[in-house]
């Protein structure tokens, strides 16, 4: 069976100069700590990288330097280099931003060539370093006041608005809600996963970009509802900054299964572009039937989502 | 300040004696191995003015005295020689590689005078701090530099050498927590045991290096008697870190009654064989991360003692692969170290 043809899909990342940008894409796609994020420097004009993903998905990076020289021409001479063909425009505002309308005039700018160039685009709004508010209420306020005006500054497109920090989770979660919209058959991977953990009694399993080790799909076997991303983030951070102290071992890391009394827990290589996590709450499940299970599914889920 | 007979009583049999100059990083290194603070947390500590006791594993205290600026000064001859006393006694003196060597050497021997008069037998360790951010050129200089100084300084003066050792330290990463391993080694409770058993496991075990950590601190009590290499232990640690963070976070939900039965049947159930009285209730029997490519790669494993200690195994994986095995060994001898830690 032939597989799927390469999807190809253009990401813009768009904002002023020292708003986070070059920051979290290096967080996400390539394997920056927080920390490592003070020793970037601003982006000369556009800095393009590809990243392979799930299902056959070619994510094509845009970073546009937000120094005023640089925006100026992405909004001339540039436009429909720059704005042309786009999947998704993820704008990025810097919460301590020195000078709120003119971001928002650049905004609407932006807005204003995409509608041009690329109607069918997805936008996203990113109100970014929510750590230096500390309070939750307000910035849960904060939040809602941005996300109000962003609705009201951006007629056709419905943008999502997110507000996020290079020092917590809230970036992953962004990222990945971004990401699944854009893995073309992930509501199938979803259905698929679904079975998989009724059919091996798995109590949650969870699926992970390989790369990124954003989580791509999740699903459980409780009947609640109860929201469990926010802690596949935090596995998800706490490997990969685990997989970079194993590169500087010279040993990557693999994979890993914890045993205890009450449950037992794989992460492994999936397959070609994910990693599974497993977590079987039944003791009397023997962990090499897990295993098994595991490695009967690959092969069917390399299909769907390779 | 009580007299010297006070203190005698005050003081654990098992201590290890910290002091240098004020500011040199004890206090420190202090929070960060023994009560998990971070380094960044550090900058704000104010000056300890009075001897402050700390308890670790296997009985054994830390006592970090306040810095000394002059070793003349009267607030410092309050130390009364029988600190120093005892064959499970260890002094760690801590220099700050940035800082004034000269006065620091001065002061070391002071120190190593008092406590080579009351007990020649006294192991001596000098950690040199505050290496970040250093070139491992420039570390190997500091250390030469002040080696020579120390050794020759003691051949001048007639002491004896060969209980005294040096090591490189920062509070911002794992040395700090090997070095302290080194150290409170060799007051654990039957560290020669120890060390035997953990050699025989190995051998039968076919592991190519095995530690005896301290989940809390991340300090192992003991190792086989192969060599030891830094980069190994500290991977060891960064193991032990994101292994407890996925196991605590993902560790299910469990109702009430199905929790109760569970806890009933783990008795019973998990190891195969034998393993019935392996670790505690809610403990991890085996814990395994696969590190490295397809083929070739190192498997390493954990294997619960207690609440507070596990063994950390290296290993290929075509040994590691026999987890009945590793699991029927690992369970003897976890039973074999609980019977020696609590005698
Ligand atoms: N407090 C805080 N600082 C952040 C956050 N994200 C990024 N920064 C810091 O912001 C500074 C600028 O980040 P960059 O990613 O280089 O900014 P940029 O948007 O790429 O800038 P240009 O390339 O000039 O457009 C860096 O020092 C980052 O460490 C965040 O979430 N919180
Ligand atoms: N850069 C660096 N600073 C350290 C290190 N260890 C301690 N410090 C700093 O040195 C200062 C003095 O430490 P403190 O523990 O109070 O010293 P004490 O007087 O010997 O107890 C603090 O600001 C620490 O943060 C280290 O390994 N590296
Ligand atoms: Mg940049």
């Amino acid at each position: 069976m032939p597989g799927p043809a390469v999807v190809k899909k253009k990401l813009v990342i768009m904002g002023k100069s020292g708003a986070g940008k070059t920051s979290m894409r290096s967080l996400i796609f390539a394997n920056y700590t927080a920390n490592d994020t003070r020793r970037l420097g601003a982006t000369i004009d556009v800095e393009h990288s590809t990243v392979q993903f799930m299902g056959d998905l070619n994510l094509n990076i845009w970073d546009c330097g937000g120094q005023h020289k640089y925006l100026d021409s992405y909004l001339s001479e540039q436009k429909e280099n720059i704005f042309g063909n786009v999947e998704v425009l993820i704008f990025v505002f810097d919460l301590e931003t020195s000078n709120k309308e003119s971001e928002y005039v650049l905004y609407d700018e932006c807005l204003q060539n995409l509608g041009q160039f690329s109607r069918d685009a997805k936008v996203y709004c990113l109100v970014h370093k929510m750590d230096k508010i500390q309070d939750p209420e307000q910035k849960k306020t904060v939040i809602e006041a941005y996300r109000k005006t962003l609705i009201q500054r951006s007629s056709m497109f419905r943008p999502g608005v997110y507000g996020t920090s290079i020092w917590d989770h809230t970036l992953y979660k962004a990222w990945s809600e971004i990401v699944y919209t854009l893995v073309p058959n992930m509501a199938v991977i979803k259905k698929h996963l679904s079975n998989f953990c009724r059919l091996t009694d798995a109590a949650e399993v969870v699926l992970f970009e390989r790369a990124t080790f954003l989580v791509v799909c999740c699903t459980s076997g409780y009947d609640d509802e109860e929201p469990r991303l926010e802690k596949y983030m935090s596995v998800s951070q706490g490997i990969k900054l685990y997989r970079n102290s194993c590169a500087d071992q010279m040993s990557p890391f693999r994979s890993t299964h914890i045993r205890t009394r009450a449950y037992s827990l794989f992460i492994e290589p999936f397959t070609k572009s994910t990693y599974i996590l497993v977590i079987s709450a039944d003791p009397e499940v023997e962990p090499a039937v897990t295993k098994a299970n595991i490695d009967a599914a690959r092969a069917h889920f390399s299909r769907l989502a390779d | 300040h009580g007299g010297a007979r006070h203190e005698r009583e005050q003081l654990a049999e098992r201590r290890v004696l910290l002091m240098g100059l004020p500011r040199s990083g004890k206090t420190s290194m202090i929070k960060v191995v023994l009560e998990n603070e971070l380094a960044y947390d550090t900058l704000v500590l104010l000056p300890t003015q009075q001897r402050t006791a700390y308890r670790m594993l296997a009985g054994i205290t830390v006592y970090d005295f306040p810095g000394i600026d002059d070793y003349s000064d009267s607030q410092y001859n309050t130390v009364s020689p029988e600190v120093y006393e005892g064959d499970t006694t260890a002094l760690v003196f801590v220099i700050d590689s940035q800082g004034d060597i000269q006065s620091a050497i001065a002061t070391l021997f002071s120190v190593i005078r008092a406590a080579q008069s009351v007990n020649l037998l006294i192991p001596i360790n000098v950690m040199i701090n505050k290496v970040d951010g250093l070139s491992e050129e420039l570390k190997q200089d500091i250390q030469h530099d002040i080696q020579q100084r120390v050794l020759k300084n003691m051949s001048i003066e007639n002491l004896d050498p060969s209980h005294v050792s040096f090591m490189l330290t920062t509070i911002y990463g794992e040395s700090i927590r090997e070095a302290f391993s080194k150290v409170i080694q060799r007051l654990v409770p039957q560290h020669s045991s120890l060390e035997t058993i953990l050699n025989s496991f190995c051998s039968k075990s076919s592991l190519d290096k095995v530690f005896l950590f301290d989940k809390a601190t991340k300090v192992y009590l003991s190792t086989d008697s192969s060599p030891t290499f830094s980069p190994r232990y500290a991977f060891a640690c960064k193991t032990i870190d994101v292994v407890e963070e996925i196991s605590s976070l993902c560790a299910p939900y469990m109702p009430a009654a199905s929790a109760a039965a569970a806890a009933a049947a783990g008795g019973g159930g998990g190891t195969g064989g034998g393993g019935s009285s392996a670790a505690d209730d809610d403990g991890a029997l085996l814990q395994r991360v696969n590190v490295g490519l397809d083929g070739g790669y190192d498997e390493v494993f954990m294997y619960q003692v207690s609440h507070a200690l596990l063994l950390f195994c290296f290993g290929s994986p075509r040994i590691i692969n026999q987890t009945s095995l590793l699991e029927f060994n690992g369970s003897k001898v976890a039973k074999a170290i609980r019977k020696i830690l609590s005698a």
